[in-house]
């Protein structure tokens, strides 16, 4: 036998599997990440175990306790009708996760599905979607979400809906431009020589190597959504009081903002830490995620 | 190169260079204590395989290392003064001035929105210090001398403007233009075609004589060497393991690594085949401290004291210098281990074996859009009327250089392109072997599922049975099972070539479409794939096609060789045959601008290399598509196409004036 076996060589380029175990790992040993946990972690907990903490509830309010400052007994205090502020708080972060969540795996479904399309397949499917797309890119994403919401009417529902509305041509843009280049490569090839269906391509060779960007871009459009949330319900078009929203919290808020400087500064601190953090935790799945970023 | 050189003759002199990449996961050290010298006017080519710190080196004598790399110490003595001590301000004065360098990728070391001139004419006027109308003709000069028509328009071009071989041509006019006294070229005709790299070379060989500047040539190939070079230094690990004369080294070979080096070249003259020594095992990792010799595990004459302490380089003969600790390197070791290849049957019996490959008047046009509709579009013919038949367990070996369309018909003969007309019947399968090994396989699948993957879309077998062939087929490629369940990722070039064999044998197929499997892999490794795929041919009488611009692989390892010009076959044959004896001009300078690893060949050739570049395939000439570059072109050429015909009883050929 002529061959020789070779010895198992060191561990030379380290490409990163997201799918594995191993992925995990590096994810939580990522500085970002662990800050983005850091400050996550805890308003999530808050947050997911609310009725369970000693809070009055959301909507209940103490006419002996109205417009209170923060204390022991009202850690954000209280606003103008006695409801505590933090389980408000909690409660509309509540929604604006929910929001975000819902707005990201939205958009990444839709995007990753026709992206994938366009890409794949090009010629008319990919000119006529990408037509579409550019003309829902030139407007503004706010002003976007604004109308919309203006025409499906206020509440959840339409929130969601008007804010994917407008991310998803981003996820189609982004997805088509990740499967074009992966079109031409050469394990794609080699599966068309043993006459791999399309879906076969599709779903084995290239959807599994657009995921890593695309949850990249999911956590960026789930920040930017509990942001167009709480501005949509700041200007009275998200969510409705009573229902409690970090957006109509803030907007409550402001008219006291002298008096009781806690109804908006306290939740607005709130969405600043959330959307930082989405942000740092995108930042670190892209740094572990792309090779070229590690230092 | 006889005379004598008194000792205040050195340029360069170069004492215990050190480069470290600090990086975040270690010190990678690039260069570890490397010294030597270049006289006044001498050229020296460093060779070494990718990693083994020869472009570390290189950039390193003028400071141009990108962030992580640092000189750690060492003297860099131009002329007395030490480059390494200098404020970046002096060394401004030096670089391109006194030392002028010549990268790699003529792609990418021109900037693409300057006009050359731009690129040209300022540091010929701040170094020289002359006004500009005399630097212009200056630079037009130089253009005009590195071979570029019509310099004085061509100054004004932009690089996308012209071909990779004009623009390696400018770098070259630039790296002179001030009259260096050393000229550093870092693999300057790596990502040229055979043609144009021999015409390159022939053109810093003419002009550093003329200027009398030293030069310093990085390459991996030990062909180019041959040809161009005084002196040579091995590279190994960060170290010169070999420094000498060329024709020492060539003849006379004293470290293990530079034996071995050259006994992987598969040989020019071959009245009978014999398998290629190959180096085992990988370069070692250079973050890791390395106790001893660094090739001491892939060295057959390794013994205890290599194992202990790293050979110093000591003198072998005048001027040559390796560091080993055996005075003769393997010495008589190094011939051992090469056996026989058994000889293809003549041509007679090979007859009876069918044809498992027909190819018909094959044609491929890419018709761009055109930008007036009433336009007929302009058609690019990639593929323009071929004809071949591979019988089974024959290898093809198909040469030409980049753009004449040889990995047109191996894409159309994997069904992956559609072909414009003509026919192509296959007996069984096709399946390939891709060029790049870093790009060929799915990343997020385990070697595993990649070598399975054809068996799994055809529904072959349960999921064991399958996975019974998966070792089967690591078995047969010389790969271990334990890699089974990694990715590719985790392997190295090589190894991912293995893998990509086990795939391509995955379903049995009748003939193998290799495209270029060799030309990402360093020397030593390509041995090993070359050997394997030698080894298969004759267990599994598969039949190969070999497509690559390396013509001495292509010629050792098929039988049957098929040129091709700008997407035509000029000549088809036995492949000792066309190489001994070619036919066709065109295969002619083709051979005669191989590079062949022996100084005292090389000094005896004579052929001038080919002039001129590829016409464009957008239009091409009427009569014969070489025409405009044949030596032997007539008008009757020009104005009459030329089909593949008989030439003998084994070979076709494409010439008027062929016999």
């Amino acid at each position: 036998m002529a061959h020789l076996s070779i010895p198992l060589p060191a561990r030379r380029s380290i490409h990163f599997d997201v799918s594995g175990f191993n992925g995990l790992i590096r994810l939580l040993t990522n500085r970002r990440v662990q800050l983005a946990l850091l400050i996550l972690g805890p308003i999530l907990f808050l947050t997911i175990f609310r009725p369970y903490l000693p809070l009055p509830g959301p909507l209940e309010t103490n006419l002996r306790a109205m417009t209170k400052p923060p204390s022991f007994e009202h850690l954000f205090g209280t606003d103008r009708m006695g409801r505590d502020l933090l389980s408000r708080t909690l409660a509309g972060v509540q929604i604006s996760m929910f929001v975000g969540f819902a707005v990201a795996l939205l958009s990444l479904t839709v995007g990753l599905v026709m992206g994938t399309l366009a890409g794949f397949f090009g010629g008319v499917i990919d000119r006529v979607m990408m037509t579409i797309t550019d003309i829902f890119l030139a407007f503004p994403s706010l002003l976007l979400a604004i109308g919309l919401v203006s025409v499906m009417g206020t509440g959840m529902l339409p929130v969601v809906l008007a804010i994917s509305l407008s991310d998803v041509p981003r996820f189609i843009r982004l997805q088509r431009s990740l499967v074009l280049t992966l079109r031409s490569r050469a394990y794609i090839d080699a599966a068309r020589t043993v006459k791999a269906s399309q879906l076969w391509l599709m779903s084995r060779h290239i959807v599994p190597n657009t995921i890593a960007p695309l949850l990249v871009a999911a956590s960026i459009a789930a920040a930017n959504a509990i942001l167009v949330e709480a501005g949509l319900s700041f200007l009275g078009l998200g969510i409705m009081p009573p229902a409690p929203s970090l957006g109509n919290l803030i907007r409550d808020g402001q008219t006291y903002l002298e008096q009781a400087w806690w109804i908006s500064t306290l939740p607005g601190t709130v969405i600043l830490l959330i959307a930082i953090s989405l942000h740092f935790l995108s930042d670190g799945i892209r740094q572990v995620l792309d090779p070229r970023s590690r230092k | 190169m006889n005379e004598l050189r008194p000792i205040r003759n050195t340029l360069l002199d170069v004492r215990d260079l050190h480069t470290h990449f600090l990086t975040d996961t270690g010190t990678v050290k690039a260069v570890n204590g490397v010294s030597f010298e270049i006289n006044r006017g001498e050229r020296v080519a460093i060779v070494g395989e990718s990693g083994s710190g020869k472009s570390a080196m290189a950039m390193s004598l003028l400071r141009l290392l990108a962030y992580p790399g640092k000189i750690v110490s060492g003297e860099i003595n131009l002329e007395g003064r030490d480059l390494n001590r200098m404020s970046e301000r002096q060394l401004n004065g030096i670089r391109g001035r006194e030392v002028g360098t010549i990268f790699q990728d003529p792609m990418s070391s021109l900037d693409p929105v300057m006009k050359i001139s731009h690129q040209m004419i300022p540091p010929i006027m701040r170094h020289l210090g002359i006004p500009e109308d005399h630097a212009r003709a200056q630079a037009i000069g130089w253009l005009d001398r590195v071979g570029i028509p019509d310099a004085v328009r061509r100054i004004e071009a932009y690089p996308f403007e012209m071909s990779g071989g004009m623009r390696q041509r400018v770098m070259i006019a630039m790296a002179l233009s001030c009259k260096p006294r050393l000229v550093i070229a870092d693999e300057p005709t790596t990502a040229l075609d055979v043609t144009i790299q021999a015409q390159i070379v022939e053109l810093l060989k003419e002009l550093t004589a003329e200027t009398g500047a030293a030069m310093i040539f990085i390459t991996h190939d030990l062909g180019l060497v041959a040809r161009f070079a005084h002196k040579v230094g091995v590279m190994y690990a960060g170290k010169l393991v070999e420094f000498g004369p060329v024709r020492d080294i060539f003849a006379n070979p004293r470290h293990p690594y530079t034996q071995s080096l050259l006994d992987t070249i598969p040989p020019v003259d071959q009245p009978e085949r014999r398998r290629l020594a190959q180096i085992p095992g990988f370069p070692p990792d250079m973050k890791l401290a390395i106790v001893g010799c660094a090739f001491k595990e892939r060295c057959a004459g390794a013994h205890r004291q290599c194992f202990e302490a790293a050979p110093e380089p000591t003198p072998r003969g005048p001027g040559h210098a390796a560091a080993c600790w055996l005075p003769e390197g393997l010495g008589s070791g190094r011939q051992v281990e090469r056996a026989l290849i058994p000889p293809i049957e003549p041509a007679g019996e090979a007859g009876e074996d069918r044809v498992v490959v027909e190819i018909n008047d094959l044609h491929k046009h890419f018709t761009g859009r055109s930008t007036l509709p009433w336009r007929k579009p302009s058609a690019v013919r990639a593929v323009n009327g071929i004809s071949l038949r591979i019988r089974k367990g024959e290898t093809l070996g198909i040469v030409g250089e980049s753009g004449c369309g040889k990995s047109t018909v191996a894409r159309l003969l994997l069904g992956l392109d559609p072909a414009t007309s003509g026919d192509i019947f296959i007996d069984g399968m096709a399946q390939m072997v891709f060029q790049d090994p870093s790009s060929s396989f799915n990343p997020k699948m385990t070697l595993s599922n990649i070598i399975q993957e054809p068996l799994v879309v055809t529904g072959w077998g349960t999921r064991t049975e399958r996975e019974a062939r998966v070792r089967e087929l690591l078995g047969q490629v010389g790969l271990d099972e334990s890699y089974m369940h990694r990715y590719p990722s985790q392997l190295s070039g090589g190894q991912r070539q293995r893998v990509a064999i086990a795939r391509a044998l995955a379903l049995k197929p009748s003939v193998v479409v290799a495209d270029e499997p060799t030309s990402a892999l360093d020397v030593s490794v390509r041995a090993q794939i070359i050997n394997l795929l030698v080894d298969l041919k004759q267990q599994l009488r598969v039949s190969f096609v070999f497509i690559s611009h390396d013509l001495l692989t292509v010629s050792y390892i098929s039988d049957k060789i098929a040129v091709m010009y700008l997407g035509e076959v000029v000549e088809y044959g036995p492949a000792d045959e066309v190489f001994r004896n070619p036919a066709h001009p065109y295969t002619q300078a083709l051979i005669s601008a191989v590079p062949i690893p022996d100084p005292v060949a090389e000094e005896a050739r004579t052929a001038k290399p080919l002039s001129g570049e590829l016409p464009s395939p957008l239009n091409l000439p009427a009569g014969c598509s070489f025409a405009s570059r044949c030596p032997k072109a007539t008008d009757y050429c020009r104005s009459h196409k030329m089909v593949l015909k008989p030439y003998s009883k084994t070979r076709e050929t494409a010439c008027h004036y062929a016999s």
